[in-house]
């Protein structure tokens, strides 16, 4: 006999503790015959009368965990807060580290820029297992009830009141985004331009003669920008040193690049093989000025409205 | 307008601890499972079945309900009946049940005057 009820009865107790399945399934069997016979009763047709009983029980599994007592859930209330602060403060610096790591290592043995690929593959890896485990760890206590002293928690554990910030996060990283582009595409432009030589082989847009010293000078004046991002968000609002310095650093990158703009030193003198435009004198003269002008005006309007910013956050 | 919704949340909260008085109310003559789920049902106390059964599972087991197997009948059943203890347990929710319906009584008229 193979009916509804016996498919029900079988699929409910399956995961039912099996010292008390049978007592369960006489008692669970009898109360669906009632239920049945109390419709049939009333003219409703067997058959009929079995799927609407069945159906009025729901979903066995659903039916097992009430009778076992068991938690429909990964987890509850109970260990979820601390999971997700364990989960967050895991994720913020392991991953990352872990990916530098092999990133260094990688470079070291000679990757190059190859070893960014393997980096950022390992931290992914590492950031999946870490949620993987702590997560299994989670839901197993969850599921053996053990008592694991949660801190409770106290007044002293608020942290401060955010403070109103003059330096928005959304600025610093959209900041250090940028400049962290700027870095890398010094040296791509290197390796990838646009621009192909006769035999196909690819030609730098920037003078390489620069990378001897102005390049790398540029680089470290990026660098110490990107420092001084995350200087200025710690310390939250704009000063007159913070003014002072980025001024400093705006001067130390624009100053050169206008100056090698105009003595025509910034472009690679093999473009001029391949681009026409570029080979005619002139038009290198009016582009480099373009450049230096362009420069100068970026940091005219930045240290005004930085100054702009630094008078109201100092006055206030 | 609440949403109906909202409104069955709510109504689901205010009786679900109130299965179990019920319960324990009613068992004070045993019964099996469908003629309580029956009996309640007629006093006002609609209870799926599926909540039902387990519970009574969940209520022997903290020794608030005593069950006997009866099988003289045409199919054996289990009759639950409340125990002891489950009486004294249940005359403390009981008073429980007095005092929440006084306090909202009580806010009631002090509100309203």
């Amino acid at each position: 006999m193979n009916t509804l009820t016996d498919r029900y009865l079988a699929a409910t107790l399956r995961s039912v503790p099996t010292q008390r399945r049978d007592e369960i399934a006489t008692e669970l069997r009898a109360s669906i015959e009632d239920m049945i016979d109390d419709r049939t009763g009333g003219g409703a047709d067997p058959t009929v009368a079995e799927r609407e009983v069945l159906t009025e029980l729901g979903n066995p599994d659903v039916l097992a965990a009430r009778y076992a007592d068991r938690r429909l859930q990964l987890i509850g209330p109970t260990y979820y807060l601390l999971w997700l602060r364990l989960l967050k403060l895991l994720l913020s610096f392991i991953p990352a580290l872990v990916g530098t790591v092999v990133t260094v290592v990688e470079a070291a043995e000679g990757e190059g820029f190859g070893a960014i690929g393997p980096g950022i593959v390992a931290a992914m890896q590492v950031a999946v297992q870490i949620t993987f485990w702590l997560t299994l760890t989670f839901a197993i206590i969850e599921r053996t009830q053990t008592a694991v002293d949660v801190p409770e928690w106290t007044v002293d554990q608020l942290p401060d009141a955010p403070v109103r910030r003059g330096v928005p996060l959304a600025d610093t990283i959209a900041s250090v985004i940028m400049l962290l582009l700027t870095i890398a595409y010094l040296p791509f432009q290197h390796y990838h331009s646009w621009v192909r030589g006769t035999d196909g082989e690819n030609i730098p847009i920037l003078d390489p003669a620069l990378w001897s010293f102005w390049l790398p000078a540029l680089i470290v004046v990026l660098a110490l920008s990107v420092i001084f991002e995350i200087v200025k968000y710690r310390m939250a609002r704009w000063t007159w040193t913070l003014f002072g310095i980025r001024a400093l650093l705006n001067l130390a990158f624009a100053v050169p690049l206008a100056w090698l703009a105009l003595s025509d030193r910034l472009l690679n003198p093999a473009l001029a093989e391949r681009l026409s435009w570029v080979a005619e004198a002139d038009n290198r003269d009016s582009l480099g000025l373009a450049i230096a002008v362009g420069a100068a005006a970026i940091v005219v309007w930045d240290l005004v409205d930085t100054a702009r910013k630094t008078r109201q956050q100092t006055s206030a | 307008m609440v949403s109906e919704d909202v409104l069955r949340t709510h109504l689901q909260e205010l009786r679900r601890g109130t299965v179990v008085v019920a319960s324990l109310v009613a068992l004070r003559r045993p019964d099996y499972g469908y003629a309580l789920l029956q009996r309640l049902t007629d006093h006002g106390f609609p209870v799926d079945a599926n909540t039902l059964y387990p519970l009574l599972r969940r209520l022997e087991d903290q020794g608030l309900l005593t069950s006997e197997w009866n099988t003289e009948e045409s199919r054996p059943r289990k009759f639950y009946r409340t125990s002891d203890e489950g009486e004294s347990m249940l005359n403390r929710l009981l008073d429980d049940l007095a005092a929440v319906q006084t306090s909202i009584t009580g806010l009631i008229q002090g509100v309203d005057r």
